[in-house]
């Protein structure tokens, strides 16, 4: 689909003949997300700079029965910023402005394209943070975060997106400016606030969001455990939680990923286990204490190799290296791979574990491992050679039987990634077509003309499937997920 | 009696069982909705009998009000039609409890005090609670979005539930969420349905976030002279490093009702972790309460059981939010019109109201008052309990923002054209 003329021009009134990118190697930089597996490259790209802006190009493009795909920092995992079916990319990148910190009632509004650790920064001087921590933190924007209602290693004590978000400003699919919840909680009436967040883009266009900021905790404390099993590392998870304690992170690396970081990044991690454990404790520094102790004789009573308590920042921060860089070193280990964002009740980690071997085993593939563990999101990466087109297909059997053995231990399809174009034809895994119908009359209500992010969020939308195939099936290196 | 209610009422039989339908034989006048009476209440005992009423209602165009302890009925408008009072209280099992997931899964007719045995034995817990919470409903909770003091540490019903069963108003049973601590699979419908009053569905079963009981808990109250130096004082503890799980403050009227000769206020603060930070932090809160001229007792854990009696209090009940450094001027302006009971949240900026006399125009008053009053800042003003005529003629909801309540408006079409659940009772008489 390529735009009239007069839609183009229409667009450069609207924001601009600088904010407009119609050639075509500007709008190839904007083909693909982070997965690159799907590519389409809008027919214009908009970067608007206010509320109004975004409104009129929405009100343009329903008019014309144009597609709209909203695009942040487009690091997202799901080919959720790329335009199946052509259209005009709205991208947020110039609407990167604090609009108000509000300490003393200790919130913030900022608008979408805001990246995320800059509005920590903002606040960090005065004692407080932005607790979602997607690990693109230092590149994602709010906005993104927000359409994929992203999580991150700290959300297991802190919550994800949708936790912290207070209002949000929104020009819906209909093209009507709205004022959804706001910096006063209880708003009386439906909470759609709770219901844009993690739309991905199919209700609306988000213009500012208004979150909550947290204090910074007064402690915080990171111990790593080695373990020569990683079911007995899992077992290990279960029972930190059923002590009482629920760290602030807890993250799982298995034996390919500890071989590659010690190879490719630094020999952080003990060379004969089978998985490392990282907790991270926060909160009163008495309350640290005593939780770090109780996790550290936990981890010694199920027979860790080794434990080690980070004395000091510098220490703790290398400890952590490792994990931020998994996803990088294992581009050492395999040229490609299929990256899973499944969930399981965090109980049944050994389960899915030990079923992950035999799948493994079954279809000759290796899986490497590292994954948010306190809440049972797994990221396993199945490897294969991309020049090996029979490789590629055992690895999507595996990938499949992997993600149906997690549904059928009662988990989800995805945690924290999102569903985007990848993974919307896996929705009826886990729900039934009432469940599904629910959600596209919903979705009908914001965008009656079914024009924002088509092929996105749910399965079935003709532009979504078969016809994308995967094309270059690997992270970019240094993405961490 | 008509041909057709004779057969709705077989029909409803059949569904419920006869020993779980009251009709006009047997209904009585404590069965009324804000002086409606409703032909029939039915009690189902599974979620497809609640199915079937709910699909019998939509094809003979029957109003249904769902309820569950009966508790907040007084919520919203009076209904604009009931014809079947749908009780809950007989969905009360609990299919899926995993502690060592921090997750359970009820039926809507759970209460959160039978829950709370169960959590307690594995030192586990469900922390929402508002006042009177031990003898209402989980699904009740969620529908009206009941929230209480542990609400500051822990979030509420938004932040808890994690998936939910409903049935719709065509009597189609529908889930949405997932039973994990963490899944972005598909829109958020379970929030879609916390404080909707069962008007986009009628919640049947919810999966919950449960959380680790703290080792200990102990309790403090500070007294201070002025509700600014309460204030001050909630303000200071905010912006250090403690945390604490619960902080609330009292008028004194609150405390008067509470057996305290006083003309203070007192902020209420809990403090839920291992023993030496429970000690560590209350050495902290004594330091900074005298600081902001405050006299501190240790009270003990069943000073909340009094709290939330006082907290439901009075013959109509607001709830009143603003933001957190507007607290303590609402609350001056809601003593500025009536000898009111107040408590609340200065950290959430939310505040509870109890008026002593439930007459319409004292009401109307404060109400227009305090709405003005939070206008700025986006809050609002909840008339939550109260009689019908006062509901009748002052919007218990208020102002909701134009665009939004279109949305709203356009969901409820969307889910309900007929107005088969609960109608006229929400926002914009929805």
């Amino acid at each position: 689909m390529a735009l009239s003329r007069g839609i183009v021009d229409e667009l450069y009134a609207i924001v601009g003949k600088d904010g407009v990118i119609v050639s075509d190697e500007g709008r190839l930089v904007y083909e693909c997300d982070m997965h690159t597996f799907y590519k389409g490259a809008p027919d214009a790209v908009v970067l608007p700079t206010t509320a109004a802006q975004v409104q009129a190009v929405v009100r343009l493009c329903r008019r014309e029965r144009v597609p709209i795909v909203p695009r942040g920092s487009g690091t997202g995992l799901i080919g959720g910023a790329m335009a199946p079916a052509g259209g005009v990319m709205v991208a947020t990148t110039r609407m990167d402005q604090v609009v108000e910190l509000d300490l003393p009632n200790r919130t913030a509004t900022v608008q979408p394209g805001l990246i995320n650790l800059w509005l920590t920064r903002a606040v960090a001087a005065s004692g407080y943070f932005f607790a979602p921590d997607p690990s693109s933190q230092m590149v994602s924007s709010i906005g993104g975060n927000v359409a994929t209602n992203a999580g991150g290693p700290h959300c297991l004590k802190y919550g994800i997106t949708t936790n912290h978000v207070l209002g949000l400003e929104l020009v819906t699919g209909a093209g009507e400016l709205v004022h959804l919840g706001g910096k006063v909680v209880d708003r009386p009436g439906y909470d759609l606030t709770g219901v844009a967040v993690g739309s991905e883009g199919t209700l609306g266009l988000v213009t500012a969001v208004t979150v909550r900021l947290l204090h910074v905790p007064e402690a915080v404390k990171t111990l790593l455990a080695a373990f020569a099993s990683l079911v007995r590392a899992s077992e290990t998870v279960s029972e930190i939680i059923a002590a009482g304690i629920v760290p602030a992170a807890m993250e799982m690396l298995d034996r390919v990923i500890i071989g590659a970081i010690n190879a490719g990044v630094a020999p952080v991690y003990p060379r004969d286990a089978d998985a490392v454990l990282l907790i991270e404790l926060d909160g009163p520094r008495a309350e640290v204490e005593a939780q770090a102790e109780r996790c550290a004789a936990i981890c010694r009573a199920r027979g860790a190799l080794q434990v080690q308590v980070a004395r000091d920042d510098a220490e703790r921060a290398l400890l952590w290296k490792g994990r931020k860089e998994a996803a990088g070193a294992v581009g050492r280990v395999t040229a490609s791979y299929l990256l899973q964002d499944a969930v399981v009740p965090r109980s049944r980690l050994p389960e899915i574990m030990r079923e992950m071997e035999a799948i493994a085993a079954r279809h000759h593939v290796m899986i490497a491992n590292v994954f948010h563990a306190g809440d049972g999101n797994l990221h396993p990466m199945i490897c294969y050679d991309d020049r090996r087109p029979e490789e590629l297909a055992r690895a999507t059997r595996a990938n499949d039987e992997l993600l149906e053995a997690c549904i059928a231990l009662g988990g989800t399809v995805t945690g924290e990634h999102g569903v985007g174009i990848d993974k919307a034809k896996k929705l009826p895994l886990q729900y039934a077509d009432a469940d599904l119908n629910f959600m596209y009359r919903m979705r009908r209500v914001f965008d009656p003309d079914a024009i924002m992010n088509p092929g996105k969020l749910l399965p079935s939308h003709p532009a979504c499937g078969e016809g994308f195939r995967p094309t270059r099936p690997a992270l970019p290196a240094g993405t961490w997920i | 009696m008509s041909v057709s209610a004779r057969s709705v009422g077989g029909a409803l039989a059949d569904i419920v069982g006869r020993d779980r339908l009251h009709d006009h034989s047997t209904l009585t006048a404590a069965m009324a909705i804000d002086g409606r009476r409703p032909a029939w209440v039915a009690r189902p005992r599974s979620i497809d009998a609640l199915a079937g009423v709910i699909a019998l209602a939509a094809e003979e165009r029957l109003a249904v009000t769902p309820r569950g302890s009966g508790s907040s009925l007084e919520l919203g408008f009076p209904p604009a039609r009931v014809d079947v009072v749908l009780d809950l209280s007989g969905l009360d099992e609990i299919p899926e409890y995993n502690p060592d997931d921090l997750t359970v899964t009820v039926h809507a007719g759970v209460t959160a005090g039978s829950l709370a045995s169960r959590l307690a034995a594995r030192r586990q817990l469900l922390p929402l609670d508002p006042p009177g919470w031990r003898s209402r409903t989980l699904g009740g909770l969620a529908a009206t979005g009941a929230s209480g003091p542990r609400r500051l540490r822990h979030g509420t019903m938004r932040d808890l539930l994690l998936g939910v069963r409903f049935v719709q108003a065509d009597g189609v049973v529908t889930w949405g969420g997932a039973k994990v601590v963490k899944s972005v699979s598909g829109y958020d419908v379970p929030k879609l349905h916390v404080g909707a009053l069962g008007t986009l569905g009628v919640l049947a079963e919810l999966t919950l976030r449960l959380h680790p009981a703290p080792e200990t808990e102990g309790t403090w109250l500070a007294a201070f002279g002025t509700a600014e130096a309460a204030g001050g004082f909630v303000a200071a503890l905010l912006d250090s490093s403690i945390e604490p799980s619960r902080i609330e403050i009292l008028n004194a009227h609150v405390l008067r009702l509470a057996g305290e000769e006083t003309e203070r206020v007192a902020v209420a603060v809990s403090i839920g972790s291992a023993e030496a930070a429970v000690r560590a932090q209350s050495e902290a809160v004594e330091r900074l309460a005298r600081a902001a001229g405050g006299a501190v007792t240790s009270v003990g854990a069943d000073f909340w059981e009094v709290y939330a009696q006082t907290a439901r209090a009075g013959a109509v009940g607001l709830r009143v939010a603003t933001l957190p450094t507007a607290v303590i001027g609402a609350m001056r302006e809601v003593e500025r019109h009536a000898p009111a009971l107040v408590t609340g949240s200065v950290a959430l900026g939310t505040l509870t109201v109890g008026l002593p006399a439930a007459d319409v125009e004292t009401t109307r008053a404060l109400v227009e008052g305090l709405r003005a009053f939070v206008a700025d800042a986006g809050g609002s003003v909840v008339v939550e309990r109260g009689p019908a005529e006062v509901r009748e003629v002052i919007d218990p909801w208020g102002p909701v923002e134009p665009g939004a309540l279109a949305l709203m408006r356009s969901l409820r079409d969307e889910f309900d054209r007929g107005r088969v659940l609960n109608p006229g009772r929400f926002v914009g008489r929805l």
